[in-house]
C-alpha cells in the first residue's frame, strides 16, 4: 500500500492543492496528515474544510492546539524578539479569521495516529512542541522510535523533510546495587526509522516548493517529494488578507517566517 | 578535595535525617557538600522539623543545597501553585485521606520556601534531580529499560545523573553500544554515521526516611569518579518518634 | 599650505576605504568631512570612532574650519555620488581631485573631473539622471536584540523593502559593544566590524549609532518599524545588563 504523508499546511491553499494533485498523479492509496493546518497562512479555513472533505486523517499540530486554547507559541521557538512579534501578529490574525466549527474541528484531533508498525506524531511522542532534529542524538532518537511503539515514526514540525534509518543499535546496562551482585543486560534494536514529512504552506529548505512524503508499506520504499506551485498567489494573499508582508518575502525564499527548530535538546514546559 | 553527600526521600522522618547527618560527620574524608534531591516533606513525621532542621544547618555541618521533588510537587498542587489543581496523583496513590493529612503536614509558608527551590542541579558532569528532565515523577530503576536510561541520561546532558524517585540505591553503568544512522534529505543522502558514546551512569541515591528500611544516601567524589553506598543503622528509637507538632 | 583633497566616486566604490589608510597618521593634524548628510552620519561617526585623532568636521562648520587651518594639515573631503562635481565650492580651493572609480569604468564624469583616479571596488555606478534615494535615520541610544538585527539585515540587504543599492550603519548590541556594518549591492555578504570603543554597559548609549540607506523604492516606514521591533525594551535591556554584569564584575560601567 502506497502512504502520502504531509504535514504543516499552515493555511497556505494554494500548496495543498498542488500537493493533493501530486499525491493523486501519484497513486497514493492513503493519505495522513500530521498537523499544523493553521497559523501564518491566509486561508486556515479553506485548507481545514479541504482536509475535512477528503476525510484525511490528521493528528493535531502544535499551531492548532494553540488556536484551540486560545495561547500563543512557546516563546522558546522564536529565534529572537522579531521572530516572536511576527508571531504574535500571526496568531492574532488566524485567531480572529478562524470559525468556530474550524475550531471545534481542531480540538478533536488526537495526538497520534497509528496505523500496525507505523506511528504518525506532530512534534514527537511525548510533545507536539518537541523537534525531532535529523542531528539529535541517535540513541535518543531511537528511543522516540520506541516509545511510540512502532518500527516507523512520521513526524512534521521542523518543516525540512527527511528520512533517518537506525540500525544495529546495541546497548548494555550493568547495574550494581549494595549487598547484590552485578547484573547485566544487553539490548539490541531491530531497524527503526524516523521520517519527518516537512511542509506543505512553510517550507525552510530554502526553496518555496511544497514537500512532502510517500511510504510504500510493501517495499518499505520511503520518496522525499517536491511540488513546485503558483508561491506568488500565496505572496499575494498573505499581503492582501493583511498578514505581516514580510512573511509573502520569506515564503519565496523558503525561510522560516518566525519560528524556526533549533534546539533539539529543548522540551517546552508546556 | 570535594566530597559530595547526596540523599533523597526524607519525609518527614527527622531521626532517620539525623542519623544521616551524625553519619556524614564520621566521615574520615569530610564532606564538602550536601545535596537534598526532594521528598524532604511527606504524610508521615514531621516535615515541618526536617524542613526548620535543613534550614539551620549546625557549625561544621554543610549547607544543603535543596532541590524539589515529587512530595514538594504534591504541595504545589493543592496550594495551587504549579501543576493541576487538587494533587490527582497524590489521590490516585494515597486515596482522598492524603489531601487533608498533606495540607495539614506542611504549612504554606513551608510550602513557599519550597517553590522556590531549584529543580535540580549540573554540577561538573553530573546532574542531581529528584526524578529526571523529564519529570518529577520519571521513577528510574534498575528495571527500567536500557533504552529509556540510555534517553535520560542524554537528556541530562551529564555523565552521571543522581536520582531519588525510586528510594532506590544502584548505579546503573550503561553503555552505548553500536548504532549506525543514515539521514537522507530532498538534496542529499549523507553517509552513514556511526555513533559511538561514551559510558555514563544513573545513580539511584537511595531514601533515608521511608517506612521499613534503614536510612541510606551516597558519597561521592568528584575527583576519583566513584559512587559509595551508605547505609546508616538506625538509632534504637526507631520511626517516627516524637507525635507530629501541629501549628 | 594646507593639503586640501577632494574624493568622490560612486557609491561603494570604496572613497573611505581609500582614504582612512592616511588618517591613521597622527603626526600631522587630519581632517575629514563628508557633506551632504546633515547630522546624521553615519561615516563620519565611524570616523571619529576609528580615529579619535582626527578632526571629523560637521558640515555646518566647515567653511570656519577652512578658513582656519593650521598649514600643516591635511583635509579630506568625501564627495558623494549625489553632490554636483560642478559645485562652486570645489571650484573656489585648490582642491587635489581623486576619483575612487571602478575597474571597468571607462568613460564618467568623474574621469574628466579627477587629477588622479584609484582603482576600487568592482561596483556598478548608477547611470546619471537615476541616482538612489537615500534614507537615513539616528538610532542613537537604541540597543538591538542581536538576532533580530541579523534577521533585518539579511532582509533589508535581501530587498524585502526596496531594492537596495547601499547600506551602512552603527549599531549597538546588549553585551556593550557596537558594529559597523557596511553592505554595497554587487559585493558578497555584509561587512561587520566592531568598533574600537569602550563597552558600554550600563543604560542606553548616549553616543551616535544610525543606519543610512541607499536604494530605489524604499518602503521607510516598514524599515523603521522593523527597526523598532528588533530594539530591546527598557526592562530587556536592563535584564541583559545585569546578567553581563554578573558575569563580568570586574569591567567597569559606563554610565551617562
Amino acid at each position: 500500500m502506497k502512504l502520502a504523508v504531509m504535514s504543516c499546511i499552515h493555511g497556505n491553499y494554494e500548496a495543498l492543492n498542488a500537493v493533493l494533485s501530486d499525491i493523486d498523479a501519484q497513486k497514493a492509496d492513503q493519505i495522513y496528515c500530521l498537523g499544523d493546518l493553521v497559523g501564518y497562512g491566509p486561508y486556515p479555513n479553506a485548507v481545514v474544510e479541504m482536509i475535512r472533505s477528503l476525510d484525511i486523517p490528521t493528528c493535531q499540530g502544535c499551531w492548532d492546539e494553540d488556536i484551540v486554547e486560545g495561547l500563543n507559541a512557546c516563546d522558546c521557538s522564536y529565534p529572537s524578539q522579531l521572530a516572536e512579534k511576527r508571531g504574535h501578529l500571526a496568531h492574532e490574525w488566524t485567531n480572529q479569521a478562524i470559525h468556530p466549527e474550524v475550531r471545534e474541528y481542531l480540538a478533536s484531533l488526537p495526538m497520534t495516529l497509528r496505523e500496525g508498525n507505523l506511528c504518525f506524531v506532530h512534534g514527537s511522542p511525548n510533545s507536539q512542541h518537541e523537534y525531532l532534529l535529523p542531528t539529535m542524538d541517535g540513541f535518543a532518537a531511537l528511543e522516540r522510535v520506541l516509545a511510540a511503539e512502532a518500527d516507523v515514526l512520521f513526524c512534521g514540525h521542523t518543516h525540512i523533510p527527511y528520512l533517518r534509518e537506525l540500525e544495529n543499535g546495541t546497548l548494555s546496562v550493568k547495574v550494581q546495587q549494595p549487598g547484590q551482585s552485578e547484573t547485566h543486560r544487553e539490548f539490541t534494536a531491530p531497524l527503526k526509522r524516523i521520517i519527518n514529512a516537512g511542509s506543505v504552506g512553510e517550507p525552510r529548505h530554502g526553496r518555496p516548493n511544497a514537500t512532502y512524503v510517500l511510504y510504500d508499506t510493501d517495499s518499505t520504499q520511503v520518496t522525499l517529494r517536491e511540488v513546485p506551485y503558483d508561491y506568488e498567489k500565496t505572496c499575494a494573499a498573505i499581503i492582501e488578507q493583511g498578514l505581516p508582508p514580510i512573511f509573502a518575502w520569506r515564503l519565496a525564499r523558503g525561510m522560516e517566517f518566525a519560528e524556526r527548530a533549533e534546539d533539539a535538546g529543548h522540551v517546552c514546559e508546556r | 578535595m570535594a566530597n559530595w553527600a547526596i540523599l533523597s526521600g526524607i519525609e518527614g522522618n527527622l531521626l532517620a535525617y539525623e542519623a544521616v547527618l551524625a553519619d556524614i560527620r564520621r566521615q574520615r574524608q569530610p564532606v564538602t557538600d550536601l545535596y537534598i534531591l526532594g521528598d524532604l516533606v511527606g504524610l508521615r513525621g514531621d516535615s515541618e522539623a526536617v524542613v526548620r532542621r535543613v534550614r539551620s544547618p549546625q557549625r561544621g555541618e554543610s549547607i544543603p543545597q535543596v532541590c524539589t521533588g515529587w512530595w514538594e510537587e504534591q504541595c504545589f498542587s493543592l496550594h495551587g501553585l504549579r501543576g493541576l489543581p487538587d494533587a490527582p496523583e497524590l489521590v490516585e496513590r494515597y486515596g482522598l485521606g492524603a489531601v487533608k493529612d498533606l495540607w495539614e503536614a506542611v504549612s504554606r509558608e513551608t510550602v513557599q520556601w519550597l517553590a522556590d527551590l531549584d529543580f535540580g542541579f549540573h554540577e561538573l558532569d553530573c546532574l542531581l534531580i529528584h526524578g529526571s528532565t523529564v519529570s518529577y515523577s520519571d521513577e528510574l530503576t534498575p528495571e527500567t529499560p536500557p533504552i529509556t536510561l540510555c534517553d535520560r541520561l542524554i537528556r541530562a546532558d551529564a555523565n552521571t545523573l543522581f536520582c531519588g524517585r525510586s528510594g532506590l540505591a544502584f548505579e546503573g553503568r550503561v553503555e552505548p553500544g553500536a548504532l549506525r544512522s543514515t539521514v537522507t534529505t530532498l538534496d542529499q543522502t549523507a553517509a552513514p554515521q556511526e555513533q559511538g558514546k561514551s559510558p555514563r551512569r544513573v545513580v539511584g541515591v537511595g531514601n533515608v526516611g521511608r517506612a521499613g528500611g534503614a536510612p541510606s544516601y551516597v558519597l561521592y567524589n568528584p575527583g576519583t569518579d566513584q559512587v559509595q553506598f551508605r547505609c546508616v543503622q538506625s538509632s534504637p528509637a526507631r520511626g517516627f518518634g516524637a507525635a507530629r507538632s501541629k501549628k | 599650505m594646507p593639503h586640501l583633497i577632494a574624493i568622490s566616486g560612486p557609491s561603494g566604490s570604496g572613497k573611505t576605504t581609500w582614504i582612512s589608510q592616511f588618517l591613521k597618521d597622527q603626526s600631522t593634524p587630519q581632517y575629514y568631512v563628508c557633506p551632504g548628510l546633515g547630522e546624521i552620519s553615519v561615516d563620519l561617526a565611524r570616523m571619529g570612532y576609528r580615529f579619535p585623532s582626527v578632526q571629523v568636521v560637521p558640515e555646518a562648520q566647515l567653511k570656519t574650519v577652512l578658513a582656519d587651518l593650521p598649514e600643516q594639515a591635511t583635509l579630506y573631503l568625501e564627495w558623494g555620488f549625489h553632490l554636483d562635481l560642478g559645485s562652486p565650492f570645489l571650484a573656489e580651493l585648490p582642491w587635489e581631485r581623486v576619483a575612487v572609480l571602478p575597474p571597468d569604468l571607462a568613460e564618467s564624469d568623474w574621469h574628466g573631473w579627477a587629477d588622479r583616479v584609484i582603482l576600487g571596488n568592482a561596483v556598478v555606478a548608477p547611470a546619471n539622471g537615476c541616482l538612489p534615494e537615500i534614507w537615513c535615520t539616528p538610532l542613537t541610544g537604541q540597543v538591538f536584540d542581536p538576532p533580530s538585527l541579523d534577521d533585518l539585515l539579511i532582509e533589508l540587504t535581501g530587498g524585502a523593502y526596496g531594492q537596495v543599492c547601499r547600506m551602512k550603519g552603527i549599531f549597538e548590541l546588549p553585551d556593550g559593544r557596537a558594529f559597523y556594518v557596511d553592505f554595497v549591492d554587487g559585493l558578497p555578504g555584509r561587512e561587520y566590524t566592531e568598533l574600537a570603543i569602550p563597552r558600554w554597559l550600563s543604560g542606553r548609549p548616549d553616543r551616535f549609532s544610525g543606519i543610512e540607506v541607499a536604494g530605489y523604492g524604499l518602503n521607510r516606514e516598514v524599515i523603521a518599524q522593523t527597526l523598532m521591533d528588533s530594539a530591546l525594551s527598557d526592562a530587556a535591556l536592563a535584564q541583559y545588563q545585569q546578567h553581563y554584569q554578573s558575569l563580568h564584575p570586574s569591567e567597569e560601567a559606563i554610565s551617562v
